[in-house]
């Protein structure tokens, strides 16, 4: 992993702690030096010790919640108990009833519960949610940047909800998720779900967004025959894409991760050996 | 928020986050300086509390929109 990139996870890493802690982001700055992996663990053990801190009103809150109909948990989820205690309820409640309450609230709403729901407890709610749906909160966060937020749901959703989800954000915004992945390993599986139009756009919106350091990430993280298919259609760039990818890759010291994209085109293979003297 | 840049921490500071977290944090955060630790261990109990807070002030207005029937019922399971 390039500095740049492990720079890229921390300060993820470091939005979703804040959050976590309900801190503004900037005021945990001193941990920008600390490794992605440390600060993941950390968050977790946050999650943790707030999780247990009122498990017996949280839990009398969830026994309570089976005796109303879906609606009224609804209605009281929206005006009472907001999106942070509901995201916590969510992991208290049976997994089918917890999707019968999801299926009557507010798609910002429901939006709000997905910044803070803590993915590794509701796993099942994720997955069993319909397809439709994840769509259209997917639309929401697009909408709000909040790609952080939805890097830590694709390990937990269905091929089929996944595909809606990629039908609701662009190529470059499917990049700039991509790079905030919490699971890497993930994002060639995301990739295979791409009709292929649009997998031929990948390095088109690179270009057009100048978002070459989530696209060699991108590629990094890709199995050798899906690079190349990727690679394949850049065939050969302007002389203005070979700058900007250099100026990137210099940058962020992206050099072992250029190597991917240099293989097919010998003149950026030229320029970065130039650049590097 | 002072940044000390300081010395790795084996203090009273980094015990209060272990207590706090009931483990030790992760090598990459045991080092950071007496000053930093500390504020992670006040941002977990201002975060405890504030979620006792809301969840006690959500209790008390869920139940204004519980069906008038249910609101006995609801009022013996939540105690």
């Amino acid at each position: 992993m390039s500095g740049a990139t492990e720079a890229v996870q921390a300060r993820a890493e470091i939005l979703k702690l804040a959050r976590a802690l309900n801190r503004d982001a900037g005021t945990l700055h001193y941990l920008e030096g600390v490794a992605a992996d440390d600060l993941r663990a950390f968050r977790h053990q946050v999650i943790e010790a707030l999780w247990s801190a009122d498990g017996a009103a949280m839990g009398k809150l969830a026994a309570a919640s089976k005796l109303l109909p879906a609606g009224v948990n609804a209605t009281i989820s929206e005006r009472a108990l907001g999106p942070v205690i509901t995201a916590q309820l969510a992991a208290r409640l049976d997994p089918a009833r917890a999707i019968d309450v999801a299926a009557k609230l507010s798609t910002p709403f429901l939006a709000d519960v997905a910044v803070a729901l803590d993915p590794r407890r509701t796993s099942a709610v994720i997955a069993g949610m319909p397809p439709h749906r994840i769509g259209e909160i997917t639309a929401e966060l697009v909408r709000r940047g909040e790609y952080v937020t939805m890097g830590q749901f694709v390990g937990h959703l269905s091929d089929e909800a996944i595909r809606a989800a990629l039908g609701a954000m662009d190529n470059a915004e499917l990049l700039q998720i991509g790079f905030v992945l919490e699971d890497k390993a993930r994002l060639d599986r995301l990739l295979a779900l791409l009709p292929p139009g649009r997998l031929d756009g990948i390095i088109t919106a690179a270009v057009e967004q100048d978002l070459w350091l989530e696209a060699l990430d991108l590629l990094a993280h890709l199995s050798a025959a899906r690079r190349r298919r990727i690679i394949a259609t850049a065939r050969s760039f302007q002389e203005e894409t070979l700058d900007r990818i250099v100026a990137a890759v210099i940058e962020h010291e992206l050099w072992e991760e250029a190597q991917l994209i240099a293989e097919a085109d010998p003149g950026l293979q030229v320029r970065l050996g130039l650049a590097r003297r | 928020m002072l940044d000390t840049g300081g010395v790795p921490s084996t203090s009273t500071e980094l015990e209060a986050l272990r207590a706090h977290l009931g483990d030790a944090p992760p090598a990459g955060l045991r080092s950071l300086p007496d000053v930093h630790l500390a504020d992670l261990a006040d941002a977990i109990s201002q975060a405890r509390r504030h979620q006792r807070e809301a969840l006690a002030a959500a209790g008390d207005r869920a139940l204004s929109h519980v069906p008038r029937l249910l609101r006995g019922p609801i009022r013996r399971v939540v105690g």
